[in-house]
């Protein structure tokens, strides 16, 4: 990192965030009546599977284009337990991946699912697959898949990008349930218009603490609200603060070393003289003299012409 | 000081035994530790790979916290400890990356593996679509072919070979086939389906602008008004109605009525900040599962 650029304030403030979070995670082990607001995405979930199951297609699941990530590894998440209430009602189940990494994970995470649920013999080569790396072609892949096996349920979860309106639309087309969600904000509105129940930004991380009820992820949403929270008053004393600095009056004139000299006629604030904005820009760096020992020059080396 | 040599571990000359030495010692580091975790008691496991998980995790943290060396030249030595950690921290970065590709590279291996065997599987047992199976295996195959032929043909090759091979008249078999499936097929096929996203977002737009609900209606309306906003002739227009009822005063009250500046207050007042609020969220999202990740926090199938 560059602390001569940015200054200490926003490694600071992240740490305030992890602390957030880490410390929720080990207070939420003591209380467990936690109050999550409804999802109606998730509520769907069994609904969507339940339906599948009467029509006897399959749910397919696709946990967007990105690598091996924290959103896709959060994405295989939710995915684990849409494959546990499908296997309960003995459901057939399409998991299609369109990078090796996350198939890897993926195949052992699904596979787990159906050792859980005592049904090892049901998961087969058709589970969870990998498709192709390509973004259309996963997309035609995808998009063939949905028509052949008139899927009933589907599930878009993770980061997608052009290809997401093709898979929504084609699913939309025969009539599937669809529960999605974008990390990727240009899509989020493709998904909308195309879904039944879309989660936006924040409950796709809380999809599975809101699923699973487990203490860690309960605490650790508690964390992620308090580091809202953080922002929303640092945004809060930000306009205050620049509202006020704007309007006052100074003698002082900034100089490009970030020193200060007095001026003949006082004049109003300029915006790069207020507080936030010298919290968050520190004085211009003095210009670098680096004087660093040097490596022994190798024998035979320069000197040619 | 430890560190400051260290800066060249990272960097063994092609060819030298030091490098053969590192290959190795690596390999055989692997292959005991593969062993080791096979031969370990399933209790065992869970620390070991946390242990691994927070190693990994810990060099991206130190090599985003620590502070970057500035106007670092190859000739440099470190100045001091911050320096050498810096220097160390940089210098490892490339050998890590090449890390996750490899591994990277082997489960491309085995997701096409997958693939293969789903489709062998289907083409032996004449199931159905089974024909589809036939064109994906031939396709794969045969681009295979063609695109490793190309590329060898290609190595050894002075730049003005090169530059004489990619003239059509002097392609090779092995160019045309590559050529064909590649630009020919698999481009075109690519194009084709992304321009089906012009008609997806139509009748996507379609259901969305139904006017079924008060919040339709608005989204309905601010969708017309950015719209008509970017088309010259509407602003042309809508402009000239504008300058007429006095607008040709710029200190006119109507002038925050021109499209560009309703679609602009749109835009700014609420398009902008409500993204910004989604960002925030999924950014502290990721923040708190990368944390959970890093630490093994989580229970069940991912840590």
């Amino acid at each position: 990192m560059q602390y001569q650029d940015t200054g200490w304030i926003g490694i600071a403030f992240t740490l305030m965030l992890v602390f957030f979070v880490l410390f929720n995670i080990r207070r939420a082990g003591k209380n467990n009546d936690i109050y999550i607001r409804k999802i109606p995405g998730l509520n769907a979930i069994d609904e969507a599977v339940g339906r599948a199951t009467e029509m006897g297609r399959p749910v397919l699941m696709v946990p967007g284009l990105g690598e091996l990530n924290a959103i896709s590894v959060q994405a295989l998440r939710i995915f684990s337990y849409v494959a546990r209430t499908a296997v309960k009602f003995s459901n057939p189940i399409r998991l299609c991946c369109s990078q090796a990494p996350v198939f890897a994970v993926a195949q052992e995470i699904i596979r787990d699912v159906y050792q859980q649920e005592g049904v090892p013999e049901k998961f087969d080569d058709e589970t969870v697959q990998f498709l192709s790396d390509r973004q259309f072609a996963f997309a035609a892949a995808v998009s063939g898949k949905i028509l052949r096996e008139k899927t009933a349920a589907t599930f878009f979860m993770g980061e997608f990008f052009a290809e997401s309106l093709i898979f929504a639309e084609t699913a939309n087309a025969i009539g599937a349930i669809q529960v999605a969600s974008s990390t990727e904000n240009t899509q989020t509105p493709f998904f909308i218009a195309a879904c039944d129940y879309v989660l936006i930004g924040e409950e796709f991380y809380a999809a599975s603490a809101y699923l699973t009820r487990e203490p860690v992820l309960v605490g650790s949403l508690i964390g992620q609200d308090w580091s809202k929270i953080a922002i929303l008053i640092t945004i809060i004393f930000g306009f205050m603060m620049e509202s006020v600095q704007r309007g006052q009056m100074t003698g002082m004139e900034k100089q490009p070393d970030g020193s200060y000299t007095p001026i003949a006629e006082q004049r109003l604030k300029k915006a790069n003289e207020t507080f936030m904005h010298n919290v968050f820009n520190p004085d211009p760096p003095k210009p670098l003299e680096i004087t660093r020992p040097q490596k022994p020059a190798e024998e035979g080396a320069g000197g040619g012409e | 000081m430890i560190l400051a040599n260290a800066t060249n571990f990272w960097a063994r000359e092609s060819g030298s035994g030091g490098l053969f030495l590192m290959v190795f010692l690596t390999l055989a580091i692997c292959a005991a530790l593969i062993f080791g975790l096979l031969q370990m008691p399933s209790r065992l496991r869970r620390p070991v790979v946390a242990t691994f998980t927070f190693v990994s995790g810990l060099f991206y943290v130190l090599l985003w916290i620590w502070p970057q060396a500035q106007d670092r030249k190859p000739t440099d030595l470190p100045a001091n400890f911050t320096e050498s950690v810096s220097f160390w921290l940089s210098d490892a970065l490339p050998k890590i990356a090449n890390v996750s590709n490899i591994l990277t590279a082997f489960l491309l291996g085995l997701g096409v593996f997958s693939l293969m065997r789903v489709h062998l599987t289907r083409l032996a047992k004449k199931q159905r679509d089974w024909s589809f199976s036939i064109v994906l295996l031939v396709s794969m195959i045969s681009i295979t072919i063609f695109g490793y032929w190309d590329w060898a043909q290609r190595q050894g090759m002075t730049p003005l070979q090169l530059e004489e091979a990619t003239k059509i008249e002097n392609w090779t078999t092995a160019r045309l086939g590559q050529s064909l499936l590649f630009d020919g097929l698999l481009q075109a096929m690519d194009a084709a389906m992304f321009s089906l996203i012009a008609f997806y977002i139509l009748s996507a737009a379609y259901r969305a602008f139904r006017i079924r609900s008060i919040e339709a209606t608005i989204l309905l309306a601010s969708a017309f008004l950015v719209m008509f906003s970017l088309l010259g002739l509407a602003d042309l227009f809508w402009s000239n109605m504008i300058n007429a009822a006095g607008g040709s005063d710029p200190a006119s009250f109507i002038n925050n009525f021109r499209l560009s500046e309703i679609a602009g207050f749109i835009q700014k007042t609420f398009q902008v900040p409500g993204i910004r609020a989604i960002q925030f969220g999924i950014g502290i999202g990721a923040l708190a599962m990368g944390l959970r990740l890093w630490l093994s926090l989580e229970k069940g199938g991912v840590s």
